[in-house]
């Protein structure tokens, strides 16, 4: 018994040694970002490195600021993640419910051509979408960042999965009030799947806001530019001012940050809710 | 039901159901047997806003690509319409340049270019390390943040799943100047023990190291969380049932937790390799492919082709290629993790 209890403690003692190792190494490249944000450039490339955050910070973000207007860029990258999150949302679940709770003409081979795409790395698509979108005149346009991603894949398939575990009997009690199809998907369906939609919503904004490769091609006028687009921007230029790109990179995690602790109770519920389980 | 045949019987008393009666009766017959296809309309209504993107902007540009891959592009303008015959579909496509039909011209290309292969080799390299120490951490930590005894959950999930918010170029940035060989943190710790400055940057050796460093810090948290989400899924009594079975730690993890995580293990699995990937904006911020093109990236070189050097063309040949095979390794790790 002795025995047994001892070696529990060691267990817990190594558990935790692990996780808060882990937690360190975690922190160590924020925290380090922040006190490169604060200090002025020549004081944060000296050797030892500063370990300790400076008083900077406005200051590096005033010289960031008259350089090219961030302000815009963050706002640019918010507004598209969010209308992007919130069609796709919308999207994803009205198709991902007709999978789940309707027979229809087409369903499988439907289905099996979104399986198709999963595994497609649709970053890819690039060289088509760009000749697309200069074709038809979308080139440095928000809309042509947004809507050829909309009809996203791992989104269907997800509320597919999920969708599957509302009962039949909740859909047909309420055709029997008298609740007509759309009613019954935004009234019970959609309520029924908070959590998977907040996990979803996590995923979507996710995808959207690491969008690089597409963006850059896409974008021209500075104002229009997104975040990633933007930072690779500053690296580009001649002379590198790290303390202005590392106020830009601390500014750019808040809004990701924000959605993350608000949906991320939701997303440990919501992203395997009746699905993966068949 | 009943009221239909209450309503109806006044009729039958006249003898011969009316030819209407008949066909209502054929309707009900049909909805009976039927009966989820009172939905079909609305189906197609759903559904058709998602299939209409879906097919605009994700199975045409996928054909597109494959058709592009037998033409050389020449001299870059912007102009006219030229238009495809897929068969049935005909399809007005831009055009920025002339384009010449050079059949597997660029598919004979491929398979000699040095470089090509190369991205090849980088990207499997960094994906055979990158995405078992992933996965490995990850569960670990899930299972760890799974047991009982351990307060502030909620504080270290957060803590460990903060670097998905760090936006990609983002993080980027900070490993460059963390693995920098001069006045970056790495170094100086392993300095104060006592180890010598590495190259993380300029030797082949290193740089790979620091591209699986950077994108497995950015990404552990992320499958963490959907383990974690799995592992809170197992159900309790299978343990205790272990447990009276004098199950050790152990054993519970190899014959309860790893058998029933299986399913989202594979689901994990499968994307990180699809992530790892199509890796591009890591190695183009941090080591912009080199040193001597040691990290360079297949979507990376794809990249080049493409909006450096304008062969679409050849760009969009080495993009088949990449999606057959990594659909070939998704489909393979399906096959080999399912429960077939």
């Amino acid at each position: 018994m002795r025995e047994q209890r001892r070696k529990d403690a060691v267990w817990m003692f190594l558990t935790y040694a692990f996780i808060l190792t882990m937690v360190v190494v975690m922190l160590i490249p924020l925290y380090w970002m922040i006190v490169a944000a604060t200090l002025p450039q020549q004081e944060f490339i000296e050797f030892p490195p500063r370990l300790i955050p400076g008083t900077a910070f406005l200051d590096n973000f005033a010289a960031l600021q008259e350089r090219m207007n961030y302000v815009v860029t963050i706002w640019n990258s918010v507004f598209i993640a969010v209308v992007y999150t919130v069609l796709s949302l919308l999207l994803c679940s009205m198709a991902g419910f007709a999978f789940a709770k309707y027979e229809f003409r087409f369903k499988e081979p439907l289905f099996y051509a979104i399986l198709a795409t999963l595994v497609l790395p649709i970053q890819l698509l690039v060289i088509p979408l760009f000749l697309m979108m200069s074709q038809i005149g979308w080139t440095d346009t928000f809309r042509a960042i947004i809507i050829p991603w909309l009809a996203n894949p791992i989104g269907i398939f997800l509320m597919r999965q999920n969708m599957r575990s509302i009962p039949d009997a909740l859909l047909e009690s309420a055709r029997m009030d008298g609740a007509s199809e759309l009613q019954i998907f935004y009234r019970i369906a959609l309520p029924a799947m908070r959590s998977s939609l907040a996990a979803l919503a996590i995923i979507l904004f996710l995808f959207q806001w690491d969008l690089f490769l597409y963006p850059l091609v896409i974008l021209e006028d500075p104002g229009n530019y997104t975040i990633p687009v933007a930072l690779a921007g500053l690296e580009g230029t001649q002379r590198i001012y790290y303390d202005q790109i590392m106020v830009a990179t601390t500014l750019a995690i808040i809004p990701m940050a924000i959605l993350f602790l608000v949906l991320q109770k939701q997303f440990v519920s919501g992203i395997l809710a009746g699905s993966l389980k068949e | 039901m009943s009221q239909e045949t209450e309503s109806t019987g006044k009729q039958i008393t006249h003898g011969e159901p009316s030819i209407l009666d008949r066909l209502r009766f054929a309707r009900q017959d049909v909805a009976a047997k039927l009966p989820p296809l009172r939905g079909e309309r609305i189906a197609y209504l759903l559904v058709s806003p998602f299939f209409v993107l879906f097919g605009l902007f994700l199975a045409f540009p996928v054909v597109y690509t494959l058709y592009l891959s037998f033409f050389e592009w020449q001299s870059v303008g912007q102009g006219n319409l030229f238009w495809v015959d897929f068969g049935p579909f005909y399809v007005e496509v831009p055009r920025i340049a002339e384009l010449q039909f050079i059949g597997l011209s660029n598919y004979v290309r491929l398979a000699g270019d040095g470089l090509f292969w190369q991205s090849m080799f980088n990207t499997t390299y960094i994906l055979l390390i990158q995405v078992p120490l992933m996965i490995g951490l990850a569960l670990a930590l899930a299972v760890a943040l799974n047991a009982s005894f351990v307060r502030f959950k909620g504080f270290f999930r957060t803590a460990i799943a903060l670097p998905i918010s760090a936006n990609i170029v983002a993080y980027s940035t900070v490993f460059l100047l963390l693995f920098n060989e001069q006045f970056g943190f790495i170094n100086y710790m392993l300095s104060q023990v006592g180890v010598s400055p590495i190259a993380w940057l300029t030797s082949e050796f290193w740089a790979r190291k620091t591209i699986i460093a950077a994108v497995t810090w950015r990404w552990i948290g992320y499958n963490m969380i959907i383990l974690l989400a799995g592992l809170q899924n197992i159900p309790q009594q299978l343990y205790e049932a272990a447990e009276i079975d004098g199950a050790s730690r152990l054993e519970k993890f190899r014959y309860v937790t790893l058998p029933q995580l299986r399913p989202v293990l594979l689901f994990v699995v499968v994307l990180s390799t699809i992530g790892t990937f199509k890796l591009f904006a890591e190695p183009y911020v941090i080591t912009g492919g080199g040193p001597t093109n040691a990290t360079i990236t297949i979507v990376q070189y794809i990249y080049r082709q493409a909006f450096v050097h304008w062969n679409l063309g050849y760009a969009s040949a080495l993009t088949v290629v990449f999606v057959g095979l990594v659909s070939a390794i998704s489909i393979a790790q399906i096959r080999i993790g399912g429960d077939d």
